[in-house]
């Protein structure tokens, strides 16, 4: 048996400013995931990090721990790797007044 | 004395009734009425199965996308967990397919399959499936989903000739719509605008599952299991039939009632030049308050007669 594996787009070409927040992500399943933050357009997110959340619900949130640092120029990468999540996973952060980065968010998860 | 049937009718008829009540006695397939041939049975113990989100037609840009399928992000593979009784499972196994809205009235979410067909003939569509918003009130919450429902993406072969037509077969359970309990199934037939897509002049992109154009299925009301709480679950049973040579439905049920499908049409188009022979199925869920919405399959079998 081939280990399961998928790839799964929770964000696509959406804007963020301020505060943001990926839609919840479930894959108990999966016993690691990458989470991958493309800019396809950045402006004044240098340096700025998000933060890796789960959560035993779905609905409350906390921090695991692990940082990803944004991307700052357009087609830039930042990525995280987790493990031992247990079943929901999100992206949370804020950009500075100004900033703004238009993105697509992956999540690779494998059982 | 009884004496066999030895004609080719009664081999065939008794050739039939044995691969029946094999099908039937089949854990996995027991729960199923498929045609003789099953094309497709998804259980999603064994992952995704080739279920997508729905993305949106694009050139150039991602900015071209049209807003309906932007909202639109990746199914799940869910042991329905809760956050006051935790896991409650599938139909069988641990997992399910998941769809999930985003927390806005009226968002959606699609997931799709891609086939093609190679047989011009009847198809039917069986799932098991249920519909709950997220639990985040302590309340009954049986009107925060809006709509549940599914669709075929058809088209005819490159050689149907002139007049071929993209057949687009919806189905929906108008669960609630501002907040009244509605409970109904409703089909489009109606076209909705086709917008040309960026500048070459090969992609186009229409919203079919836009608000507008629903009509309502003869005797379609149907009040279906919702449970006690947002956190109970129970599952239900659909049987979609359509033919493929005459692109019309045949048949619908959901549990024990078995509807009248006799005013049903589909969406229709004139073919497209990149679509012969497309067979695409596909689950959406729709949210009727500021609050996420979850649609679930398990599982899924399409057949087909021979």
């Amino acid at each position: 048996m081939v280990r399961e594996s998928t790839s799964a787009i929770v964000g696509r070409n959406e804007i963020w400013r301020s505060d943001f927040a990926t839609e919840p992500y479930e894959a108990g399943w999966a016993g690691e995931l990458v989470l991958f933050v493309r800019a396809l357009e950045a402006g004044g997110a240098d340096g700025v990090e998000a933060r890796v959340q789960i959560s035993p619900d779905g609905m409350h949130w906390v921090d695991e721990g692990t940082r990803l640092t944004l991307p700052s120029r357009k087609d830039a990468i930042g990525y995280a790797r987790i493990a031992h999540f247990g079943n929901w996973v999100r992206l949370v952060g804020t950009l500075p007044d100004g900033a703004a980065l238009k993105i697509i968010v992956t999540i690779h998860a494998k059982a | 004395m009884s004496t066999a049937n030895t004609s080719p009718d009664g081999n065939a008829a008794l050739a039939a009734a044995i691969a029946g009540a094999l099908q039937r006695q089949d854990p996995k397939l027991g729960r199923f009425d498929p045609l003789p041939r099953i094309l497709v049975h998804d259980d999603f113990d064994r992952g995704f199965c080739g279920w997508t989100q729905l993305v949106g037609n694009y050139e150039h840009s991602l900015d071209s996308m049209l807003p309906g399928y932007s909202q639109h992000t990746s199914p799940m593979l869910s042991t329905l967990g809760h956050w006051d009784a935790g896991s409650h499972g599938g139909v069988d196994g641990s997992y399910a397919l998941k769809l999930a809205t985003r927390p806005r009235a009226g968002a959606q979410n699609v997931s799709i399959k891609r086939l093609t067909f190679r047989r011009r003939g009847p198809i039917r569509l069986e799932a098991y499936f249920t519909f709950k918003p997220e639990a985040s009130a302590l309340r009954l919450s049986e009107t925060d989903v809006r709509a549940f429902g599914f669709l075929f993406d058809l088209q005819v072969g490159d050689r149907a000739g002139a007049g071929g037509e993209r057949v687009m077969p919806h189905v929906r359970f108008l669960n609630a719509e501002g907040g009244a309990h509605v409970q109904k199934w409703q089909f489009k037939r109606q076209r909705v605008p086709v917008n040309p897509i960026g500048t070459e002049g090969k992609t186009i992109s229409h919203y079919h599952l836009a608000p507008e154009g629903w009509e309502d299925l003869a005797e379609g009301q149907q009040s279906l299991c919702y449970n006690e709480i947002p956190t109970k679950v129970n599952w239900h049973y659909l049987c979609f039939d359509f033919d493929l040579e005459t692109m019309a439905c045949t048949g619908f049920r959901c549990n024990d009632r078995f509807f009248d499908v006799s005013g049903f049409d589909s969406l229709r188009l004139p073919a497209m030049k990149n679509l012969w022979c497309m067979l695409n199925l596909a689950f959406f869920i729709e949210t009727d308050t500021d609050k996420r919405s979850f649609g679930y399959l398990d599982g899924i079998c399409l057949s087909e007669g021979v």
